[in-house]
């Protein structure tokens, strides 16, 4: 049964595949409400261009949430319904920074569009001039330009001249322009010089996490596979039954819960389905919790635990000493300080695991390279070798929940740690 | 004031006057003509009566605007239920009750009508230059004064023109000089040359004396041998062969932008006034206000030299302080500057200009109250007019939208009655424009970015403005245990704080180690409590 299933499964996991990474199909259901992001965007967009009068908006939401992709998604539509009167500009602020660069480009873009001949040794002032004359004849023949600026608050630094100048020029009558910029920054207006500020419009669209339930429709679009001929009968019906039967699972809502504690954006959900449905089990050809559970790990990985967890017991012993020396309030300690608490407690518990002094010094060198601890920073002194104060780069709680999850960690040693 | 004879019923609309002849037994078509009619004439005489009538009819109401602009919804409430009970309130409130009472029957304002919305937010976009500029006559009067005084006599002179942005500067400079093109025709004196630069385009600031250049009449911009400005110079140091010679009308906008870079050319392009022979009319405009001063350590010394040729200057800039500073100067050095300031427009100005925009038009759109609910908030905030017209074309569209939505839900019902722009669209319009939203970002972040905040805040409570990334983590910790949440670990906590940074909530400093980074806070505290007040844990957290 498992071998017949392999091409099937491939080709859905393809299929989900495809769809995660196409942002137009992921924003498509968050989008359909009247009240959404998408169409408000697209209400002023259009009724801008309709109207012939100018407009600026600011795009404003964390990092991943999907601010792009519903502009994209307007640009799209509009391009469609008014094929010749909209012209798309695109700036970013990480790559055109500089007043200089953003001229040149956005005279190259409006050059390719009109297709006319872009000159690469025009001037700065040659520049501006034909982009006011290129808003002059646009606005005469009833065309918009959109300009869509990427990490508007980039744009915000330094003089503000390309902001001003696009600003200035939507101010008269003669020009049809729509400024969109686009930041994380929340304060990105407040970012901007006061004549800047008085000639922006002061909308703002405030992109913020979908609410639960817009999160599971989000979750049934992406992972329903369509009852498509293609597949093998029964095979649908199936994964889309499996997949009803793990989203209603209470462990799967904890799993939820647990991401979006962390990270509550569009963009981490998509994430984590990746890694989710990469890990699919192709015989069965059925997502699976454990799928999930798995991918959750893989995203919210400890490197400092995973180092603890992989340490030698030797290497226990001596971040054990460190740390009753730290609880000892002994807030400077080198390596013979720490040989010393190791040898006590080789004494007071007579513990099997005593090694030569040269064994332990490897195990410092170990630990060191794993970044567990390192040689505190000591301007005044300058002391060598084994008088060098050290510190430990982890904190209790994650040495505790390392040595816990060890595969052979002796117990006297969590004893040890609590004490 | 005249009223139309009409079936009046109740005595309110006798006392109040100009808008309340309109009642309800007149025709449309008449009642829009009278209307606007009587709008125009008296509106200038109503918005001098209103003010008076205000503060006789309700002395107890009245509050500073910037009081005002707190408790918006109470006031405007208040006011209509004193209406109601049949006291004597302000003619524009009283409008309203018998506006909306006239516009049941005779309204032709239709929102769903394109053709009328498109032509309202036309009428209230900025790039709209009104035919008359209202409010600014004073202004306008001193600066195209002077204007024409330089062009009779026929001699250089230097203003300079400071205010708030938004304030009507450049438009009031577009009349000044269609203004004094006209008068020179009139006169019979040759029209003058008008050179418009933007500082802010230009690449060095030296590139203003060749953009000057290039508009002379001599215009030799190929030699190479001496620079733009001395050729200016030596243009304007001979005398010249032609014996009637045009003025040159030199207006800089943008001025600072010069300033900053390089007092050396600012000076030299006063200078240029002060040359024997010169004839440019140099207006200077900018924004700023305390930038002046370097502007001003030059002043001193341009004054003697034209008081030397015998030139009175006229240039000047803003800011209170400065002129009292500068003024005994100068008055010493026997010339008196022309101090044009452009103050941020107050509420009834901006009642005014509003309304005078839509009078224009032959429906009503908007209610009386909201617009002066716009006024009152955007004068009280900074007076810009730009942002008064924004927030007026933001309710337009929500209300454009909410008759969209009923549209949507029964297509073929009539028209709702009265659907202007009333006090909640307006209301719903300036919180969108002024409200910030870091308040619904904050209630909006996942829960253990919710807790560095909160850590964040309790933090940097005290005089402590600045800590390390290690420190908020203990603090982190803590709270977490003490509500047996799992923290995160330190690699996830870094990068939750990076995106807290990159929303502008926390500011994160570089440095070498991870741990060593600084943060600190860019949010205001009260609105940390203010957003996370509704979850009871985080109220015990701030406490």
């Amino acid at each position: 049964m498992g071998k017949e299933i392999i091409p099937a499964a491939e080709k859905s996991l393809n299929l989900i595949r495809g769809r995660l990474c196409d942002p137009s199909y992921v924003f498509r259901p968050l989008s359909a409400s009247s009240d959404s992001n998408y169409s408000k965007l697209k209400f002023i967009v259009s009724t801008s261009i309709t109207e012939g009068c100018n407009n600026s908006i600011l795009l404003l939401g964390p990092r991943g949430s999907g601010k792009a992709a519903v502009l994209d998604l307007v640009a799209g539509d509009l391009l469609e319904e008014f094929p010749d009167s909209v012209s798309l500009i695109r700036l970013n602020g990480l790559l055109h920074s500089d007043d200089n660069c953003a001229f040149k480009e956005i005279a190259r873009q409006l050059c390719m569009e009109h297709h006319l001949l872009f000159s690469k040794m025009a001037s700065l002032d040659e520049n501006s001039q034909f982009i006011v004359a290129m808003l002059r004849e646009c606005g005469l023949a009833h065309k918009t330009i959109i300009f869509v600026l990427d990490e508007f608050d980039m744009f915000a630094q330094g003089k503000q001249r390309l902001l001003y100048s696009l600003l200035d020029a939507m101010q008269s009558v003669t020009s049809q322009a729509v400024v969109i910029g686009i930041s994380s920054r929340l304060d990105a207006d407040q970012l901007l010089e006061k004549r800047v500020r008085s000639r922006f419009s002061h909308r703002k669209i405030l992109f913020l996490p979908p609410s639960r339930e817009e999160f599971d429709g989000l979750l049934e679009h992406l992972l329903s596979l369509p009852a498509d001929s293609s597949f093998p009968n029964g095979y649908v019906s199936r994964f889309n039954e499996k997949i009803k039967n793990i989203t209603s699972d209470t462990r799967f809502k904890d799993i939820l819960r647990t991401l979006f504690n962390a990270n509550s954006t569009v963009n981490s959900l998509l994430k984590f389905i990746f890694r989710a449905v990469s890990l699919m089990n192709l015989e069965s050809g059925l997502l699976s919790l454990e799928n999930f559970k798995a991918a959750l790990s893989s995203m919210q990985r400890q490197p400092k635990l995973e180092a603890v967890r992989d340490c030698s017991i030797l290497e226990l012993y001596l971040l054990v000493c460190m740390r009753r020396l730290e609880v000892k309030e002994q807030s400077a300690y080198n390596i013979i300080s720490v040989m010393k608490e190791y040898k006590t407690i080789h004494d007071s518990f007579q513990t099997s695991d005593y090694y030569a002094q040269n064994v332990c010094l490897r195990a410092f060198e170990h630990l060191r390279e794993r970044q567990v601890i390192c040689y505190t920073e000591n301007r005044g002194q300058s002391q060598t070798g084994e008088y060098r104060p050290m510190k430990l780069l982890i904190s209790a709680s994650e040495l505790h929940q390392g040595m816990r999850s060890h595969a052979c960690c002796p117990a006297i040693l969590l004893k040890l740690l609590d004490h | 004031m005249p009223a139309i004879a009409g079936p009046s019923s109740s005595p309110q609309k006798h006392v109040v006057g100009s808008r309340l002849e309109v009642t309800g037994g007149l025709r449309s078509a008449e009642v829009n003509t009278c209307r606007k009619r009587k709008l125009r004439s008296d509106s200038a005489a109503e918005v001098s009566s209103s003010t008076p009538v205000n503060s006789i009819s309700t002395p107890m109401k009245w509050k500073s605007p910037r009081r005002c602009a707190v408790s918006i919804p109470k006031t405007a409430d208040e006011e209509i239920k004193e209406d109601s009970n049949g006291n004597l309130a302000s003619p524009v409130i009283s409008a309203v009750k018998n506006l909306s009472v006239c516009l049941d029957v005779e309204s032709k304002w239709n929102p769903r009508d394109e053709e009328q919305m498109k032509a309202v937010k036309e009428a209230l976009h900025v790039s709209k230059a009104p035919s008359t500029v209202v409010c600014r006559e004073d202004e306008q009067r001193r600066v195209s004064e002077f204007v024409k005084s330089c062009m009779e006599q026929n001699k250089a002179g230097s203003l300079y023109i400071c205010g708030c942005p938004g304030t009507g500067k450049s438009l009031s400079m577009e009349k000044v000089r269609q203004q004094a093109d006209d008068w020179a025709k009139q006169a019979g004196l040759p029209c003058s040359e008008t050179v418009s630069v933007n500082c802010t385009s230009l690449t060095k600031t030296t590139d203003i004396f060749s953009k000057i250049l290039g508009k002379n009449e001599s215009g030799s911009k190929a030699n190479g041998s001496s620079s733009p400005l001395q050729q200016l110079q030596s243009l304007f140091s001979q005398k010249q062969q032609q014996s009637s010679s045009k003025m040159m009308l030199i207006i800089a906008d943008e001025m600072d932008y010069l300033i900053t870079r390089d007092r050396g050319v600012l000076h030299e392009l006063f200078m240029l006034t002060t040359l024997p022979f010169s004839r440019c009319i140099l207006i200077g405009k900018t924004v700023l206000r305390y930038q002046c001063s370097y502007f001003f350590f030059l002043f001193p010394l341009v004054i003697q030299i034209m008081s030397k040729l015998r030139i009175c200057p006229s240039g000047v800039a803003n800011a209170i302080d400065l002129a009292d500073r500068f003024l005994p100067k100068l008055k010493s050095l026997n010339c008196k500057p022309l101090v044009v300031t452009f103050r941020a427009y107050s509420k009834e100005q901006i009642l005014r200009i509003l309304q005078e925009r839509l009078v224009a038009l032959p429906y009503v759109a908007f209610q009386s109250n909201a617009l002066e609910i716009c006024a009152r908030k955007v004068s009280a905030a900074s007076g810009d007019m730009r942002k008064a017209l924004c927030v007026c074309r933001s309710a337009l569209e929500i209300l454009e939208i909410e008759a969209r939505g009923s549209i949507d839900q029964e297509p073929q019902g009539p028209v709702p009655e009265c659907q202007v722009v009333k006090m909640d669209h307006m209301l719903a319009a300036l919180s969108k424009t002024f409200k910030s939203p870091v308040v619904d970002t904050i209630q909006s972040l996942p829960q253990h970015q919710q807790i560095i905040v909160c850590s964040a805040a309790k933090a940097f409570r005290g005089s402590k403005k600045d800590r390390t990334i290690a420190e908020l983590n203990k603090l982190y910790l803590e709270i977490c245990k003490s509500s047996t949440i799992t923290p995160a670990g330190i690699t996830e906590f870094t990068n939750m704080c990076t995106v807290l940074n990159d929303q502008g909530i926390l500011k994160l400093s570089q440095a070498r180690d991870e741990k060593l980074r600084r943060v600190s806070l860019r949010v205001d505290e009260a609105d940390i409590t203010f957003a996370l007040k509704e979850i009871r844990f985080f109220r015990n957290c701030l406490l």
